[in-house]
């Protein structure tokens, strides 16, 4: 199926749900509202074929978050979108769908602070284990100090 | 009575120093569990602070076996970005430079496979192959592992005659010695029989699981983005999907042969059909605001990268997705139910990008609460002189 | 006289400890190859140990990652004296490209002392091999 007729195909059968966008060939990118992201990931994987979650990205756009779930088939490779604002970031878990997904949202939990609700595992997954509460190092705004460094031996 | 047994983090030769926590009832594991970020370098919010050009040397640092992997990765989405179009020359020495880079890391995985299962004579072989690889890599492009040959725009460095002569004369010689070294594993039925019905996952659970790479085809998966996505070079050349049914580490130690087989091919067919005319063209310093998922099939499964520009010289965003986080959940998975001594032999085969050359196991006893140190090569000793009780063991058959 | 003898058997027979601390495999395949047939340095005595308890030099390659800093002061001291540590790659030595960053402790030096530095992004086989056999030089 050829990218177009494939585009008609979700438009038709996904309504307004979805916006789609095409910006290269074999790439579409989907944008979805969170509160249906559990409805049309689930009806794309069973209609067509999207079992396998290559990873989730996240994005810091100043004031949302916007989470990109990249799935591939055989022949596309689909990238649904959603957004969500900065001040209360809460996505649903696609863990019941997709199981795979697991590790993926745990590292934007921890990465962007990112609520994942309905996650059946929300430990930490990258950060170590004296990590602060509530530092989420890859914020735009996060900064991060460097401590000083010890010459061993003293400067020469 | 349920233990639990705690591996790593002190794994010294993994990519990724991990922690494994098995939950077992005697010797059979019931539970695994991860936990990562032993090796968290930070290297998505370093990206962010580089250029385009800094970052290609970052993306090759991200892993030391496939570091050709993340930086073509990474390079080919940055010129979708800029819209270049690299010339046939510099594309056709990139992916020759990738499908050496798979020669040598599958080699290097079949050494370690061999030295998990306890044939340590086929580690020694394999590694010895291996080098006659690394010195094709480091003849092309003057480095043994980081190779640098990637530019945006093309490559750096030219190939000549006389180097695609040494080309062949090596892949020639690596096929001889590959067939020959194959056709010893056939006659060990011990070698066979040690790694059949080890790590089952079955069709479903790769699936669902999400797993990729050589893991995903030795379940049966045809999956692999060379042809399914064909970037670059790949729809010009001629090429099998490699996989196996049986859903355990012997299939995919069959893929991966399989794959060495198909890759001395394809090296092959570059080196023939290489196209004359420049190798890089040039670049420009920025890249316009835009988005780009680039997608690369590495030794061990797909790479993914996702990188958004916003119009200055640095990346506003770069995601990395590396194949072996994407296989940690079906690992899980295929220690269940398995043997102890089988989880060195289970986690190397995912391929764990190196050889879990010797580690540190601690066992807990749950009632006394003592530590016990555990060395790998014990637990290695001990699967040796695992009584044969598993299934399947009996009528496997080496497939080649 | 039993000095002597142990001074002996650890310039002859140096045991080593492998330790990654975060790098990206590089170096460490690099130090494996250098164990397999083309470099070979068990023909030197040297003999690649698993436990810490066992070995005389530390080979240590990568930057300290701030979640594996804790385990690597832990094999340090598990480590018997009198010990040595070789800081191989770039990384091991300053942080390389990961410098700056906020998980990394930049250099192994900031975390345990080091005898030995051998450069190279990685470090080849022979130069590793090199290090060994220069610091045993010094003993």
């Amino acid at each position: 199926m050829t990218d177009a007729e494939l585009i008609e195909k979700l438009k038709a059968d996904l309504g307004d749900r979805v916006e789609i966008a095409n910006p290269a060939p074999r790439r579409l990118f989907l944008k979805v509202a969170p509160r249906v992201l559990v409805d049309v990931t689930t009806r794309l994987r069973d209609a067509y074929g999207l079992v396998f979650l290559s990873t989730i990205s996240g994005l810091d756009n100043g004031a949302t978050f916007e989470i990109i779930y990249h799935f591939s088939t055989p022949g596309q490779d689909f990238n649904i979108r959603t957004e969500v604002p900065k001040d209360a970031p809460r996505v649903p878990s696609i863990t019941p769908v997709i199981p795979g997904a697991i590790l993926y949202e745990r590292e934007i939990q921890e990465m962007f602070g990112i609520v994942v609700d309905g996650i059946p595992d929300g430990r930490r997954l990258m950060l170590s284990d004296d990590w602060p509460e509530g530092q989420f190092p890859l914020r735009k705004d996060w900064r991060h100090a460097r401590p000083q460094e010890v010459i061993p031996g003293g400067e020469s | 009575m349920s233990f639990e047994i705690p591996i790593g983090p002190q794994h010294p030769a993994l990519k990724e120093p991990i922690s494994l926590r098995m939950t077992v009832e005697g010797e059979v594991i019931t539970g695994a569990d991860i936990r990562l970020g032993y090796n968290h370098r930070g290297v998505e919010k370093v990206a962010e602070e580089k250029n385009w050009t800094q970052n290609i040397y970052l993306a090759e640092r991200i892993c030391g076996i496939c570091s050709h992997s993340h930086a073509t990765c990474f390079v080919q989405g940055v010129e979708k970005l800029m819209e270049l179009q690299p010339p046939k020359r510099g594309l056709y020495i990139r992916y020759l430079v990738s499908e050496l880079e798979r020669v040598h890391s599958h080699l290097l995985w079949l050494g370690v496979a061999g030295h998990e299962a306890g044939f340590d004579s086929f580690f020694m072989y394999t590694w010895r192959d291996r080098e006659i690889v690394m010195d094709l890599l480091e003849m092309i492009t003057g480095n043994r592992v980081h190779y640098a040959i990637n530019a945006i725009g093309g490559v750096r460095r030219d190939l000549d005659e006389g180097q695609k002569a040494k080309v062949l004369e090596g892949v020639a010689t690596l096929r001889k010695r590959s067939v020959y070294y194959f056709r010893i594993g056939a006659t060990e039925p011990s070698f066979v029989a040690r790694i059949a019905g080890v790590g089952m996952l079955s069709l479903e659970q790769a699936v669902a699981l999400c797993a990729c790479g050589p893991t995903a085809r030795a379940s049966g998966w045809a999956r692999d983005v060379r042809k399914e996505d064909p970037y670059a070079v790949y729809d010009e050349l001629d090429f099998a999907v490699c996989t196996a049914d049986t859903c355990d580490v012997l299939g995919r130690v069959v893929v991966r042969v399989k794959e060495l087989l198909e890759s001395y091919n394809m090296i092959e067919q570059m080196i023939r059909n290489l196209p004359g005319g420049d190798i890089a063209c040039k670049a420009p310093r920025k890249a316009k605001p835009g988005e780009v998922v680039s997608r690369y099939e590495a030794p061990r499964g797909e790479n993914i990268h996702y990188i958004k520009a916003n119009g200055t010289d640095k990346p506003e965003r770069l995601k990395v997705r590396a194949p072996t986080l994407g296989n940690y959940p079906a690992t899980v998975e295929m220690l269940r139910n398995g043997f102890i001594a089988d989880i060195p032999l289970i986690f190397a085969a995912i391929d764990p990008c190196i050889c879990c050359a010797e580690r540190t196991v601690t066992l807990i006893g749950a009632r006394s609460g003592e530590e016990s140190v555990v060395r790998m090569s014990d637990l290695r000793r001990r699967a040796l002189a695992r009584p044969e009780n598993a299934l399947l063991k009996r009528n496997a058959v080496w497939p080649f | 006289m039993l000095n002597k003898l142990a001074r002996w058997s650890r310039i002859k027979s140096p045991w080593i400890l492998h330790l990654n601390s975060g790098a990206c495999n590089a170096c460490d395949i690099e130090i494996v190859a250098a164990l397999t047939p083309r470099f070979d340095v068990e023909r030197f005595g040297i003999l690649l140990k698993a436990t810490p308890r066992h070995a005389d030099v530390i080979i240590a390659s990568g930057p300290v990652t701030r979640q594996i800093r804790e385990r690597i002061i832990r094999i340090y001291e598990q480590t018997p004296d009198p010990k040595f540590v070789i800081a191989v790659g770039a990384c091991a030595m300053s942080g390389c490209v990961y410098r700056g960053s906020y998980n990394i402790m930049g250099g192994l030096d900031q975390v345990i002392p080091v005898n030995m530095y051998v450069p190279g992004c990685p470090a080849r086989p022979d130069a590793i091999v090199d290090g060994v056999v220069k610091l045993l030089g010094k003993l």
